[in-house]
């Protein structure tokens, strides 16, 4: 009897450990299609006129397979959706935190986390329909041109994907500032939003950092958003109100008819975006931990 | 800032009217590199040139890239000073087609020559085509056959098809090829699945190079292709004319634009004519 409930032990613990182990293979097995997959395409093209080529012209003879402008496309979208998405989030946060009566949170936050629960494509035909045209009218009348879909209304509708994401991991890094801080800063003469702004936000600095930097994650991923709202041209952007193609978009609007060469340089494409979403899980990794010693 | 607050002003008034304003860019909708469309298109109209530096396509760069007939729809259908170009077999009701060349893009127009932007439908096959095969296509040139491809919305090319009875035959067909034709051949493999179980279609989507590619060097009984063999293809292979797809230019609905020549589509689309002006007072 004993024996067989130490066999089952085991083998349940043996399930749990497999179960543990799949995302551990998942990501290698993805790791190594991508390096495996990019290795013919770089070595073809070679990495400096991959990653620094201007032009990606695919179907060309000869072919040019050159990715700044995608990359570039990438981080200035990024930027823009930062630019508007992490100050409103932040003030909706310390709302969230302090300032707002419980009738109100019990509405705010609901509805914050519905936002969070919206299909990316779903958003993508809100952009489509409601800020591409806007921002056509607003770039016709400012450059006399633009088709509106551009970064401006790409990193509009990013800053709108990324709030959910900054304003839950604001509001709990917030919260977790001790009341006393608060308190003491009321008691020294400060004003409500001098205390929180001065004392209680400085205070949750890392964790605000990690939630902009989770934010960077999710605006850097998103696919079917952008291709929708963003012109999607490869070409280095010069403007606002001129469209940009993004890493991600470059690989779904090609994956699908593209052959030999042509899909070895999209995988590589796909490898240069798993080094940025790398490269911000750990800065992600690295603050959240600085921010646990510190609270030890 | 304040010019900003004057823009947005103006911008939301100007959603509100319904006038198509002819003074404004034009809008270039392009579907991305690789697309058989976009392939057929730019060779067409002279877009794409080739000269001793190789073959380049001169579509603007300042063109918005939409992936798929229905995002380019979409697209233009919901901007006023728009252009596009789509197969004929896809044309609904949410856009316009421009006449090109004074002549209306109707699939009748297309069959008695007078519409010029027609792309054919071709199977690349070998001499010692497999009996399976060649049943496969007896019955795409069949009456149950063409007739699936005029529902479809493609032109026909066969005027009195004979129909299709199953001879008995049994094997597996191996078809490859492009990502046009592809669509049109799915409804041809359910259709003949039904009426001839004993023999598998099995369809691979690559593009037309690698559909003749895999014809020729035998991965594939049949290669389908969405342009016409090259001359060193077809040394090495026959085609089989299945159909041809029109391509049609659109503008928005509220577009009062009705004609344009070849040339000045191509001129639209390498980024010469940048104004609806140019054409509309």
């Amino acid at each position: 009897m004993r024996n067989f409930q130490y066999f089952r032990e085991m083998a349940m613990s043996r399930i749990f450990l497999g179960s543990a182990m799949c995302s551990v293979v998942a990501i290698l097995l993805i790791m190594m299609f991508l390096f495996v997959g990019c290795l013919p395409a770089i070595s073809e093209i070679g990495a400096a006129n991959f990653l620094f080529g201007e032009n990606w012209t695919p179907m060309n003879t000869p072919p040019s397979f050159g990715i700044l402008p995608m990359i570039l496309g990438s981080v200035y979208i990024t930027v823009g959706a930062i630019v508007i998405g992490v100050p409103i989030g932040i003030f909706t946060a310390v709302y969230l935190a302090h300032l707002c009566p419980p009738n109100m949170y019990a509405l705010l936050k609901p509805v914050v986390n519905l936002l969070a629960g919206i299909p990316s494509v779903v958003y993508g035909f809100f952009g489509m329909r409601l800020i591409v045209p806007i921002v056509r009218d607003i770039s016709q009348i400012l450059t006399g041109g633009g088709t509106g879909a551009s970064i401006l209304a790409a990193s509009l509708l990013l800053g709108i994907m990324i709030l959910p994401t900054v304003i839950s991991i604001s509001e709990s890094a917030i919260r977790a500032v001790p009341v006393e801080y608060y308190e003491g800063s009321l008691a020294l003469g400060a004003s409500q939003t001098r205390s929180l702004f001065f004392v209680v936000v400085p205070a949750a600095k890392s964790g605000i950092m990690a939630s902009v930097i989770l934010g960077i994650g999710r605006a850097v991923g998103e696919t079917m958003a952008v291709v929708m709202v963003a012109g999607n041209q490869a070409v280095i952007p010069t403007s606002l109100f001129r469209g940009a193609r993004t890493l991600t978009s470059n690989i779904v609007l090609e994956m699908g008819y593209a052959a030999e060469l042509h899909r070895e340089a999209l995988i590589a494409t796909a490898v240069v975006l798993f080094a940025f979403i790398l490269l911000v899980n750990i800065v992600f990794t690295r603050l959240v931990r600085r921010r646990e010693r510190r609270e030890k | 800032m304040k010019k900003l607050l004057i823009a947005t002003a103006l911008a939301v008034f100007a959603a509100c009217g319904g006038d198509f304003a002819a003074d404004r860019e034009i809008n270039i909708i392009s579907r991305e590199e690789g697309s058989g469309t976009r392939g057929a298109f730019v060779e067409m109209l002279g877009i794409e040139v080739t000269d001793a530096d190789g073959t380049r396509d001169l579509t603007a760069p300042q063109a918005e890239i939409a992936n798929g007939t229905n995002m380019v729809i979409t697209a233009v259908s919901g901007n006023q000073h728009a252009i596009s170009y789509i197969s004929l077999g896809t044309l609904n009701n949410d856009v316009r087609t421009v006449n090109i060349d004074g002549v209306a893009a109707t699939t009748e127009n297309v069959l008695n020559g007078s519409y010029p932007l027609f792309r054919t439908f071709e199977l690349a096959v070998q001499d010692d085509l497999s009996a399976a095969a060649a049943e496969f296509i007896d019955f795409i040139l069949s009456a149950e056959g063409q007739n699936i491809a005029a529902e479809r919305g493609y032109i026909t090319v066969y005027p009195n098809p004979p129909s299709y009875t199953a001879s008995g035959e049994s094997g597996t067909v191996v078809v490859v090829g492009s990502t046009s034709v592809a669509p049109l051949m799915e409804r041809l493999i359910e259709a003949f699945q039904a009426v001839n179980a004993n023999i598998t279609v099995q369809m691979q989507i690559s593009g037309s190079s690698a559909g003749i590619t895999a014809a020729i060097n035998g991965t594939a009984d049949i290669g389908m292709t969405s342009r016409p063999l090259r001359e060193t293809e077809a040394e090495q292979v026959n085609s089989v004319h299945i159909a041809n797809d029109g391509l049609v230019v659109i503008v928005n609905n509220d577009n009062p634009l009705e004609n344009l020549t070849q040339d000045e589509v191509r001129r639209i689309f390498i980024g010469e004519i940048d104004r609806w002006g140019h054409f509309l007072e």
